[in-house]
Parts: structure tokens; sequence; C-alpha cells
């Protein structure tokens, strides 16, 4: 594999613009009704953790709870090491929540397909609506986020990694592109 | 009709010297040879065989084979394990009575022997019960069977349980001068057993087989043979201990001999990794220190004899469980390469100690014509290329059996030739 | 919790023995967070969804049947039971020919036990299916030693330089060998109690050995580890009677006072032998640990088919070895 080179797309200053962005569009579209905030494992629960704090710190207060979603992904068979499973933690009764779902890339729209899944086998939400960081594109399934941070244009072999400072060390989002597979 | 041939540019080996030394021979065209020397010089109307590079040995003698017929003719024939046994070396073998039936009478003896003519590249000689059936109820007709040519009495597979009815036919046997071999285990202690019982069995998980059943068997046997007078030959000897109670014996007068097989000198229960049944046999294979000792046995002489214990199985029966599975793997035509691989191209095993106990001693045990270079005796050797390799699979091997835990293994040295006589059994081509 | 990358997976489990430390902790990490799905009114995931397992038990058993097959219906895989009398099969042959004619079903796991030892591993070499070893013979249980150690590490936490004590038949027991084993690689101490004629020779040099009961819990074990006593030994001469049995090695009352008074948690892999093994009273223990080894049971054992890995199903005409 061919890197050329990481090019940075979000810094951390546009990263943090980005998500008080989200916050402040899940508070206009839901002035007054309980929510759950659930993140996807690993960077979408830190993403989500960061706009419950921002709605915590403006008084409003939403359940949090955390998916793993190793065990319903459809491509188990191919994998020569199985994922740690850290197990989903979901606090708050899911039958008739009103769930927003956390992740950081959108790509193929696998990763939300197996959280929905995952859900429903917890209960029946009322609704469940979807927060993405970067929409990355290339979909595979009829998935589309209802708050996103930033759209962009990748090639489908491109890599897309969100740092954040909890999980990696730092905070960017970085492209790195790579000679397509033969 | 034959043409006289001389084997010449050979080293031979034979059990008065250590080290191979040149030798051309020439065999007559009655078989018979005419001269052995360092040199001969090729004549005319004489077939030359040029042995550059290849090792002449006297023929090799088996004295523990099971040839399984008749009843398992599946497993072995008469035939085919004549014919294993020339791929391997041997010039001759004495079959085990446990066959189906047993060979208990001299009607049998004779029947084996008559097969062995007709259908055996190698002479066959047998061996008789010492039970009715092999049953350790009653004596078998031994003199009978000594009439028909039997050489020697085991119940191989068992031990005579009965102490007393064992010395009655230690006595009866001595009367005739005939060899009772025995296989010594104390069937109760054995009983359920799978392998040698040490840490082995245990982290295998499998019923074990403690080494005392062969010694006390031994110390037993050895007893009662002291008692009655007689010759004895404990067959198989699997542990350190079981011969120091043989050498004891020696040392104090008993006449005994005894024997051990290649893979109680080669492999040990440490060589069981993965419930390979090509690995379980009876003795079964033990540890590496009584590996060491029974070659110390071997090299200081308290072990007169190799035997193989060549014990066929069909794939079908041995593809068991390791604890279900029947006891024995094959061994004629895996012996010599493995003990040259592994003992003598290593200098652990002289060339002489393995002529003396694979060939000479156990004819003479059996008052056999022993096979030597010597003039006017019948030409009985073999041609062994050290340079060469032999490669054991199911297309390659004689036997009808492939159980064998060289199964797949291609080991340095290879029978090329076998002379008996006039004849040379293995094809021209080299196996 | 472990941080470093997962281990590879394999195609079967035969033994304890063959699995290094990190993967035995993987096993147990994993194992974790199926035991909280069970409090999810959907109790299923659907990881194994299309895969079939079947369980081959040459040897009856209820329990651990019924455990893996609670265990493969939680990861929605489709369960098949072959349950094979000792006399309908003691040939080879019959094992090869059943596990060939599953081949043809496209089986991806199959589950084994068996009476003689080294029958799962001989399967497994004949199948692409992931075989594991549901007890074999004296040699191998090595998914009861994963519920053991969830257990033991579930109640007391890590368990370096925790002490276990096994009691009771070590000889027959498989468990007793998959239970020790685990332990030491876990760096656990083992100490064992039982008649000379129950303790099997050739047993690894670690395993200290107690005279008397008192003595062995003199020793502070953190665990007490009964193993169940077939009353069929007594026949083959192993010890004179039950009721000595009882009064010499079982877990009398007295002795189960003890424990509880140091805390001493008391397991068992079932069934138990009321009167022989322990006393009744053990059993509402609230140290007693038997009941929460079956419930992990199911959680293990969901673990080890969520880690475990079928070869691809070869063609037809390429049959060949399947190395694990």
């Amino acid at each position: 594999m061919s890197e050329t080179g990481e090019t940075s797309l979000l810094a951390a200053p546009d990263i943090r613009h980005k998500i008080e962005r989200i916050a402040a569009q899940i508070v206009e579209a839901h002035p007054d009704r309980p929510l759950a905030l659930v993140g996807i494992h690993t960077r979408g629960a830190v993403l989500c953790r960061r706009v419950y704090d921002i709605l915590r710190a403006r008084g409003r207060d939403t359940a949090f709870g955390t998916l793993d979603i190793a065990l319903y992904r459809d491509d188990l068979d191919n994998l020569g090491t199985i994922p740690s499973i850290r197990g989903s933690d979901l606090p708050f009764p899911v039958e008739g929540a009103h769930i927003i779902l956390f992740d950081d890339v959108l790509f193929t729209g696998r990763t939300i397909r197996a959280a929905l899944d995952e859900l429903v086998d917890y209960g029946r939400p009322a609704r469940i609506e979807l927060a993405v960081l970067v929409d990355r594109g290339h979909r595979e399934l009829p998935i589309a986020p209802d708050y996103l941070g930033q759209s962009m244009s990748t090639a489908r072999h491109d890599h897309v990694r969100v740092c954040f400072t909890e999980t990696d060390g730092r905070e960017g989002v970085f492209l790195t592109r790579s000679a397509p597979q033969p | 009709m034959s043409t006289p041939r001389l084997f010449h540019g050979g080293l031979a080996v034979d059990a008065d010297h250590a080290a191979p030394r040149r030798l051309d021979v020439l065999v007559g065209a009655d078989g018979k040879i005419e001269r052995a020397a360092p040199e001969i010089k090729p004549a005319a109307g004489v077939e030359a065989v040029d042995c550059t590079g290849k090792i002449l040995l006297p023929g090799l003698f088996d004295m523990h084979v099971h040839l399984r017929e008749p009843g398992r003719e599946d497993e072995e024939t008469i035939g085919s394990g004549g014919r294993a046994a020339a791929r391997g070396g041997f010039t001759g073998i004495v079959a085990m009575p446990n066959t189906d039936p047993p060979i208990d009478s001299g009607g049998l003896v004779r029947y084996v022997r008559t097969l062995a003519r007709e259908q055996s590249p190698v002479p066959v000689w047998t061996s008789g019960c010492i039970t009715k059936g092999r049953a350790g109820q009653q004596l078998a007709d031994i003199a009978d069977m000594q009439q028909q040519g039997a050489v020697m009495i085991t119940d191989d597979g068992d031990p005579v349980a009965d102490a007393y009815l064992f010395r009655r036919a230690l006595e009866y046997a001595r009367h005739f001068d005939l060899l009772v071999a025995c296989h010594c285990e104390v069937p109760e202690l054995s009983r359920g057993g799978a392998m040698n019982e040490g840490a082995r069995s245990y982290r295998l998980g499998l019923p074990g087989i403690p080494a005392c059943s062969e010694e006390i068997s031994i110390a037993r046997d050895l007893q009662l043979a002291r008692l009655a007078g007689g010759r004895i030959h404990i067959q198989h000897v699997s542990t350190a201990r079981g011969l120091d109670i043989i050498r004891r014996a020696k040392a104090d007068g008993v006449r005994v001999t005894c024997e051990v097989s290649p893979h109680h000198l080669l492999l040990s229960e440490d060589d069981i990794t993965d419930y390979d049944t090509n690995f379980k046999m009876n003795p079964p294979l033990r540890t590496v220190e009584d590996n060491a000792a029974l070659l110390e046995g071997l090299l200081d002489g308290s072990i007169d004899v190799l035997a193989t214990d060549h014990a066929p199985h069909t794939e079908f029966e041995k593809n068991l469980d390791f604890a279900s599975a029947p006891f024995g793997i094959t061994g004629l035509e895996t012996a010599l390469p493995s003990l040259f691989s592994r003992l003598v191209r290593t200098g652990k095993l002289p060339w002489d100690i393995l002529v003396r106990a694979f060939s000479r001693e156990p004819r003479r045990i059996l008052g056999l014509e022993v096979a030597d270079f010597r003039e006017g005796l019948p030409a009985d050797f073999i041609l062994f290329d050290p340079e060469a390799s032999t490669h054991f699979s199911a297309d390659t091997m004689e036997s009808k059996s492939r159980n064998t835990p060289f199964l797949g293994q291609t080991l340095p040295g290879a029978v090329v030739q076998v002379v008996l006589g006039a004849e040379l059994l293995l094809g021209r081509k080299q196996p | 919790m472990s941080t470093t990358a997962p281990p590879a997976r394999r195609k079967d489990l035969l033994d304890i023995e063959s699995l290094t430390r990190e993967e035995i902790v993987f096993l147990l990490d994993t194992a974790r967070p199926f035991k909280d799905l069970f409090d999810r009114s959907v109790k299923k995931v659907p990881a194994l969804r299309g895969k079939t397992v079947l369980n081959l038990f040459f040897e009856p058993s209820t329990r651990t049947r019924a455990s893996f097959e609670i265990a493969a219906k939680r990861l929605s895989a489709d369960v098949t039971n072959l349950a094979i009398t000792q006399s309908s099969v003691t040939k080879g042959e019959s094992i090869l020919d059943t596990v060939d004619t599953m081949q043809s079903m496209k089986v991806d796991y199959m589950v084994v036990r068996h009476a003689a030892a080294g029958v799962p591993a001989f399967i497994a070499r004949h199948t692409p299916a992931a075989v594991i070893n549901a007890g074999d013979g004296n040699h191998a249980h090595p998914t009861q030693a994963l519920l053991d150690a969830f257990t033991m590490r579930e109640a007391v936490g890590e368990l370096d330089g925790r002490r276990i004590l096994l009691v009771g038949d070590l000889l027959h027991s498989r468990v007793f060998r998959s239970v020790s084993t685990v332990a030491r690689k876990l760096d656990m101490d083992v100490g064992i109690f039982a008649p000379t004629t129950l303790i099997p020779s050739g047993r690894p040099d670690y395993m200290q050995a107690f005279s008397t009961f008192d003595e062995a819990l003199e020793w502070s074990p953190d665990f007490v580890y009964l193993l169940r006593l077939q009353r069929e030994r007594q026949a083959a001469h192993f010890f004179p009677s039950l009721r000595e049995y009882h009064h010499v090695f079982g877990l009398t009352r007295e002795r189960f006072l003890e424990c509880r008074r140091r805390g001493i948690r008391i397991m068992h892999p079932g069934p138990v032998n009321r009167g022989v093994e322990l006393v009744d009273e053990v059993l509402t223990y609230e140290h007693c640990l038997i009941n929460r080894q079956v419930e992990n049971g199911i959680a293990a054992r969901m673990a080890v088919l969520y880690w475990l890995q079928p070869a691809v199903t070869p063609l037809p005409d390429e049959k060949e070895e399947f190395a694990s």
C-alpha cells in the first residue's frame, strides 16, 4: 500500500465548531423532548459524550449510552482476528425512547445498519436519528444523517481518520490517499 | 540357469569387524560363495555387479514378525510379509503364532511352512503357541510342532498368566531343547492401558501401562526359568529396569536371551503428541531414559537380538481414537533405514553390533545357519546404499499395512539388493 | 480488561493446554458482555446467524449439551443435536462416516463429547468445521475450565496468586486436568486433596498435595473445587465405601463451617452427589458458586463460538487435512 502522507481535513478548532453546531441543531429540533444520546464505539461514543456535555452545560439533560456493534457486524466470517467486545451500555429504557445515534465517520452505512439492528433488540424506540461528524460518501445502504458536521468528497479507497484527544492523543480529521488495491 | 556373479567394489560389514572393509564376493552359478577377498578380478562369463559405495551386510534376520496368515490376510499375508522382509533386507524371519486360528499344532506349523515356501521370497520359519488356542489353559502339542519345524514357542500377544502352567511349559520345552519366548506383562496391571503410564499419559488423558507390569513379569519368568532349566527368550524388552533384571539373571547363569525393537531404541512417549495411533504398540513407547539404557544394553551385549515385532494393521483398524485402536506398528521395511539414520550414521551403533544383533545372534539362538561371507556358504547378503534414501508411503512399501510412525518420511539409506543363493530378490532399479 | 491486540482466531478448541494466557484472558473478557446480554429481553445477537452448530455427543449429557445449545441459539446459529449412544458407535469408521455425513450438510461448528480421549482431535483433523471439545475421556474439558475461570474471576477479581484446592476423584476427571491447567496459566496456586488411589501419577510438579482436609483448609484456598465421585469407582477398589469417602474426603458439615468461617468459595462442575462430595447445606451457602458456574457456562461457550473460525469448506474433489 503506497501512502502519500496525511492531509488535514479538519483541525481542532473546526472540529469544536462542528460539534457545537450539531448540538445546537439538536436543541433546535427538539426543544423539549427527552432524548437519549447513544454513541457507537469507539469514536462515536467520544463524539456523543462531547455533545452530551455541551447540552448539559446548557441545562439540557439527556440520557447517555454506548453501543458496541461487534456482534452485529455482517463481515465476521472474513476476519482473522475477532474484535474485542466491550459490550453495550444502555442505562435507560429503549422502549419508546427518542434516540440520537452518533458516529464519527459515515461511509458505507453498514456500521449504522448494525447499530440499528442492535438497538431494536433492546426494545422498540419511538424514533432514531443519526448524527455524524464526517460524511465521506460511498453509501452501500439507504442511510442518511440527520445532523452532519462536514460532508467530504473522497475516493473509495482513501482512508479517512478522525482523531480525538481522548482516544488518539490529538485532534483532527485526516485523509490518507492510497493507490487502489488490485 | 543362473550365472556366476561378482559383487565388486563394495564395503562389507560383519559381526567380527567394527569398521566396514573392502570385500569382493564371487557367487557361483549354484548360489554358493566361491570366493570372498578384498580384490577379485572379474572374469569372463561372470556377471559383474558394481557395488561401489554400497555396504554388504549378511542377510538380516527378524525373529519376531506377525504375518497374520491364516485369518487376517487383509492386514498381511505370508507372501506380502515375505516381500516386505526382502525389501527391508531380511533373508529370514520367524512368524508369530497368534494368527486366527493360532498356530498350536503340527498341522498348522506345516501349513505356514508350506505357504511360505510357495509364496515368500525369503525363508519363513514359524513359532508355535505355548498353550492350546493361546488361551493360557493347557499346553499345546509342543513336540509335534517342533517336529513339523517350529523353531520356538511363544504365546506372544499375551504372557502365560498361570505361573504353574508356565513352569511346566518351560520344563517340557526343555526336554526338547526348544526355545521358550516370552511376552512379559502382568495383564491385571496393564489392563485398559493405551500407552506408558507417566507424565505423557497424564497430559493426553490416556490410561497408562506401568513399566512395572513388564518388570514384574520378566522377574517371574526368569525365576521360573532358573527353576525349570531350559532356554528362555524375553521378547520386546522396553524398560531399563526390565533389562537390569535380565542382566542379573544372565550373570546368575540363567540361560536367557532377549530382544529389543528398533522403535524402543528410537522413539519414546514424548513422540506421542497428537493421538497418532501409529505410535501405539505393546509394550508401549517408554521414556528417553529407557531408550538410552536399552541402547547401552545392545552395545554391551546384554541385549542379544534386534527384532522388529512387525505388527501390521489395516488403516481402517488403526483409524480410531488412541485408546480403542489396536496395538502394533510395522517394522520390516523401516528397521534398517531408521536404525541407520538415527544410530549407525551418528556413530551411536557400530555396524558390527547391528549385524551381530540383527543377523548372527537370532540365527544362532534358533540353531540356524549363520549368514556370512565365507567360501562354501550359500550367498546370503544384502547391498545397502548409505547415500540413497528410502521413502515410506503407500506406493513404495511392500507390506499390505501402512501403520508405521515413519509413514510419509524419507529416511537416509536404502536396501538396494538382496542376494539369496543364486537369486537377486529386488528389482534391478532402486526402490 | 486486556488492552493488547486480540489474539488470532483458531479453528478448534480441543484443550486448555494449547491456549496461551492471552487467549484465555481474551475469552474471559469476551464472555463478560455476552453475560450482560442475558438481562436484555432479546437475548440473541446475530453474530452467528446462518451458521450451523452440531452437537455430537457420544456420551450422554443433558447439562453441557443444553448449555451449548442455548449459547449457539443466542448467537442466532441453527443447532442440531446428534445424540449417539456408545453401543451404536464403537468403531472408528462410524465416527468418520458421521463426520462425512455432516460435511455434506455444511456444518460450521461441531461440539464433540466422547468417552475416549483424542476423539475431538481426530474429528478436527477430518473436517473444516470448527471443533469444540465438550469433554473427551479423561483428557480435557476446556469450556468447563473457561467458565470456571470466569466464575472465579467474577467472584474475586484478578486471579494471580489466588489459591484453588481441587478435591476428589482427580484420576478420572478431565475437569480436574483442564481446571488445574487454566488455573496455572492464570498464575494461581494449585492444591490437591484426594485418596492416593485417585491421584494421577505423572501429574505436574506444581500441584501441592495435602494429607488431610484440615491441612488443606489451613492453606487458605480461595476456592475449594469439589469433583464428582462416581459410585462405580468403589467396585474398582479406589476406596472402600462411600461413607468412608465422605467422612475423610468429603465436605462434611464441620469442614463446610470452616470454609464459611474463612469465606472460602465452593465450586463443583455438577451434577452433585449430595452426602458424598458435600452436605446439602453447602448448596444454600452464599459463596457457593455452583449455580453461577452453570449460568456462566452459556456466556463462556458463546465467547468460544464467537472466537473460533471454521476453515473454508473445500470443493468436493479437494479433501485435505485441516490443521487448527
